[in-house]
C-alpha cells in the first residue's frame, strides 16, 4: 500500500516526511499535478461496474487499490508545466487527477473539501468559538459605518487580510497592521475587510495538531510586536506544553472541521491566555521541528502509514 | 477608492526566488545537495535559506 504525496519538487518540508517514511520502509509516491500532463500521468477506467485507476512520475507507476493515503502539502496547481498552459487545461486536469483520486477509499490529509472549507477566516472563527477558544472581537465588514463602531469601541484594533496578499507586481505582502479609532475606514466599503481587538501579547504560540497528537512551540514577542512573522527580535521558538483545556478545543476544532492537520496561531496575553488567531490547514511545521527537535515530521509519516479502515476502490 | 486592508500593504522583502544549495532528485524523491547528502541532512543550511519558515510559501501558497 502506497503513500501519496502531493507538493511541488522544491518542498524541503515535505523531504523530511519522505524520510521518515522510507524509514518505515512504506512505499510512497511523490507527485506534482503542475506536472500533469507532461511528466506525470494519469489514467482513470471505469468499466463493468468497476473502477482502476493509475498515476505515474519519475519512472514509478501507482495504482489506486494500492493507495493507502494522500497528503497535500503544496501541490502546484494541474498543467501549471504543461507546454501550452491555460485555465482550461488545469480544469480539465485537475478535475481529472482529483475525481480520480476522491474516488478511492484512501484516508486523507486533508481532504480538499475540508481544506478550503477551513481556509476561511470566518468560518475559522466561528468553529473556534464552538470549540472553547478565546477568539478575540472580530468584525468582517464592508459598512464603513460599522468599522468606525467597531475601532471606537475596542479603541487598539488590527486590519488583516481575509485572504492573503494579491497577486500583483511589484509584489506586496499584507502583515496585520494595528490601526487607532480616529481612522478614516470610509475605504471599507471597497472590499470586505477583517478588523480585530489587537491582543497585547508576550509570545506568538504555534500548535501543530497532526491526527491526535499536539507538538506546540512558544516564541517570546518583542515590546508592542504585532505579526509574528514579520520582523526577527532573537528570539527562538522554544517547546511548551499544551494546556488541557486548550487540547479538548483542538480536538473539537478538528472534529468540527473534519481536518487530520491543522498548525494552530495563538496570541499568549500577560495572563498566559492563548486567544486563538487561525488554524492554517496546511501550515508550516518544518521551522518548528528544525528549532525545538519536536518529531512533528515522524508524526506526519505515522499518520500517513496508518493502514486504511475500509478495503478497495 | 482601494479596499482598505490594501492600504495597509508593504513591498515583499525578496521579491527575487530563493537560491537554494539543493536541487531536486527525481530517483530519491527528495533535494539533495551537490555533494548527494539530503537536503535536510544539513539542518543549518535549511534553517539559513528560511524554505521551512512559516513565511516561506506565502508568494505561492496562502497557507502558511
Amino acid at each position: 500500500m502506497t503513500v501519496l504525496i502531493l507538493t511541488c519538487r522544491q518542498d524541503v518540508t515535505a523531504d523530511l516526511v519522505v524520510a521518515e517514511l522510507r524509514e518505515r520502509g512504506v512505499p510512497l509516491v511523490r507527485f506534482d499535478p503542475a506536472d500533469l500532463p507532461g511528466d506525470a500521468a494519469m489514467s482513470a477506467d471505469f468499466d463493468r461496474g468497476d473502477f482502476t485507476g493509475y498515476l505515474s512520475t519519475g519512472g514509478r507507476l501507482m495504482s489506486m487499490h494500492g493507495l493507502r493515503s494522500i497528503w497535500v502539502r503544496r501541490p502546484g496547481q494541474p498543467a501549471a508545466h504543461a507546454k501550452e498552459p491555460s485555465e482550461w487545461l488545469t480544469a480539465e486536469c485537475g478535475q481529472a487527477l482529483y475525481g480520480m483520486l476522491y474516488a478511492t477509499t484512501a484516508r486523507w490529509m486533508n481532504h480538499p473539501g475540508a481544506a478550503t472549507l477551513a481556509r476561511c477566516k470566518p468560518f475559522q472563527l466561528r468553529i473556534a468559538q464552538r470549540s472553547g477558544f478565546a477568539v478575540p472581537a472580530t468584525l468582517v465588514t464592508t459598512y464603513p459605518r460599522a468599522a468606525h463602531e467597531f475601532a471606537t469601541e475596542f479603541r487598539d484594533i488590527v486590519v488583516k487580510s481575509t485572504s492573503g496578499p494579491p497577486s500583483v507586481d511589484p509584489p506586496v505582502t499584507l502583515p496585520t497592521t494595528r490601526i487607532g479609532p480616529e481612522t478614516d475606514f470610509s475605504d471599507v466599503a471597497a472590499g470586505a475587510t477583517l478588523l480585530q481587538r489587537f491582543i497585547p501579547k508576550q509570545a506568538d504560540i504555534r500548535l501543530i495538531c497532526v491526527g491526535d497528537q499536539l507538538f506546540a512551540a512558544r516564541k517570546v514577542s518583542a515590546a508592542d510586536q504585532v505579526d509574528g512573522r514579520f520582523g526577527h527580535h532573537g528570539h527562538l521558538w522554544e517547546p511548551v506544553e499544551v494546556p488541557d483545556r486548550i487540547a479538548r478545543s483542538v480536538y473539537e476544532y478538528m472534529s468540527l472541521t473534519n481536518l487530520a492537520y491543522g498548525a494552530f496561531d495563538f496570541a499568549e496575553d500577560e495572563d498566559d491566555v492563548w486567544w486563538f488567531l487561525e488554524c492554517n490547514q496546511g501550515g508550516q511545521f518544518g521551522f518548528i521541528e528544525l528549532e525545538t527537535g519536536q518529531p512533528i515530521a515522524a508524526a506526519v509519516a505515522a499518520w500517513l502509514a496508518a493502514p486504511r479502515t475500509s478495503e478497495g476502490c | 477608492m482601494q479596499p482598505f486592508a490594501l492600504s495597509h500593504a508593504i513591498p515583499a522583502d525578496d521579491q527575487s526566488p530563493a537560491i537554494v544549495p539543493y536541487s531536486y532528485n527525481v530517483a530519491l524523491q527528495l533535494n539533495v545537495l551537490s555533494d548527494g547528502r539530503p537536503a535536510i541532512a544539513d539542518r543549518a543550511v535549511l534553517l539559513a535559506t528560511g524554505t521551512t519558515t512559516s513565511t516561506a510559501g506565502s508568494k505561492t501558497h496562502f497557507d502558511d
